[in-house]
């Protein structure tokens, strides 16, 4: 399956997740197929859009969230998982993006060159449940019943690697301005105060 | 009152809900603190840079969060701080023991005791030592003009504050 496929599955199940994107490929495809404020892209501390998505999480506990990991940012703080698997959110959902290569750079091999088990150290860490899917109708199948269970969840989506690697722009807007979209559209949806009356 | 009590009672103040840490021997009563505290939710990490990247994102489900280290921690996460927290100007207080002074005479924080606050310096990040017990009534205020600042902030706490013997 591909990258564009597989978001616009999730897309479809999104329902209310306010979703956080790891910086690259995750981010521009998800940008792509939903051109929602209500997620965030990362754009920088590559390996801790996780951390992000947690402090997120547990900051609104009744509001799924999302984070759409990649391999490459992964593998950058597997450390993650066992913070994840520390705090038992149950409201986090953890989708890695796993296409072997470092996309936005050329598609440059990752560093376990094909051999790691990413759902498996999932497990190793403490969380309970996962899965691999490596096709749009498992996806189909089984992503009600992975939204549906209380998390955390994580969850291994091993597409084909494509060779015109930048294909998908990012978003148009980017540093503060992402900053004061998100914010202010997490404001409204969940209605919450981020800013100060002031702004800050 | 025992000035972890005191910080703790003065992070609840400043609306603190959350606190990320990573252990240091001098922040450890603090980090014991907080995990005792019913106002705070403790989320103890694996690598410091997760502390300010877990405060960065409860910033934006609109919740006060710390994130408390040692100072050889606050090195190994100045990046993340710089391209997360600097790019999107989103501010984040660090709780740093002040590790390297004058009275620390371990060997393996002589450098981060001559180079974090050049360091900071260069990033322009802000920050205070607290040296006086007094000043950490100052908590409440230095969160809110940290916010006001839209970057990362250092709270640094010295030995004689924490009133470490035994590192």
């Amino acid at each position: 399956m591909k990258a564009a496929e597989v978001m616009k599955v999730l897309a479809a199940h999104r329902g209310d997740a306010v979703v956080v994107c790891a910086l690259g490929m995750a981010a521009n495809e998800w940008w792509s197929a939903t051109k929602s404020e209500d997620s965030f892209y990362m754009h920088g501390a590559m390996g801790f859009a996780a951390s992000f998505a947690l402090g997120l999480a547990l900051s609104i506990p009744e509001t799924p969230v999302w984070v759409l990991n990649s391999d490459g940012s992964l593998s950058m703080n597997t450390g993650c998982l066992l913070t994840e698997a520390g705090q038992q959110p149950k409201n986090l959902k953890h989708f890695v993006i796993d296409n072997q290569v470092y996309q936005t750079v050329e598609n440059m091999p990752m560093v376990d060159q094909g051999r790691a088990d990413y759902a498996l150290m999932a497990a190793g860490a403490g969380i309970a449940q996962t899965a691999t899917i490596d096709n749009i109708p498992d996806l189909e199948a089984k992503l009600p019943g992975i939204l549906a269970a209380t998390g955390p969840y994580f969850v291994r989506l091993r597409i084909e690697a494509e060779p015109d690697y930048q294909r998908t722009p990012p978003a148009p807007y980017e540093g503060p301005e992402m900053k004061y979209r998100f914010g202010r559209a997490m404001e409204k949806k969940l209605g919450i105060k981020v800013f100060g009356p002031r702004g800050f | 009152m025992d000035v972890n009590d005191r910080i703790h009672d003065q992070l609840v103040k400043a609306g603190v809900t959350l606190a990320a840490s990573l252990p240091d021997d001098w922040v450890n009563s603090l980090i014991r603190r907080v995990d005792r505290s019913d106002r705070i939710k403790h989320v103890p990490v694996g690598r410091e840079a997760e502390t300010v990247c877990i405060a960065a994102g409860a910033f934006f489900g609109g919740a006060r969060a710390v994130a408390i280290m040692g100072n050889t921690g606050l090195l190994t996460c100045t990046g993340e701080m710089a391209t997360l927290c600097l790019r999107h100007a989103i501010p984040v207080f660090c709780i740093v023991s002040a590790r390297g002074s004058l009275d620390d005479h371990k060997v393996y924080q002589e450098v981060q005791g001559r180079r974090t606050i050049p360091l900071l310096q260069a990033y322009d990040y802000p920050y205070k030592v607290i040296d006086d017990p007094d000043e950490i009534e100052m908590i409440p205020d230095a969160y809110e003009w940290h916010r006001l600042q839209k970057r990362p902030f250092v709270l640094f706490l010295t030995k004689k504050l924490l009133g470490v013997t035994n590192a």
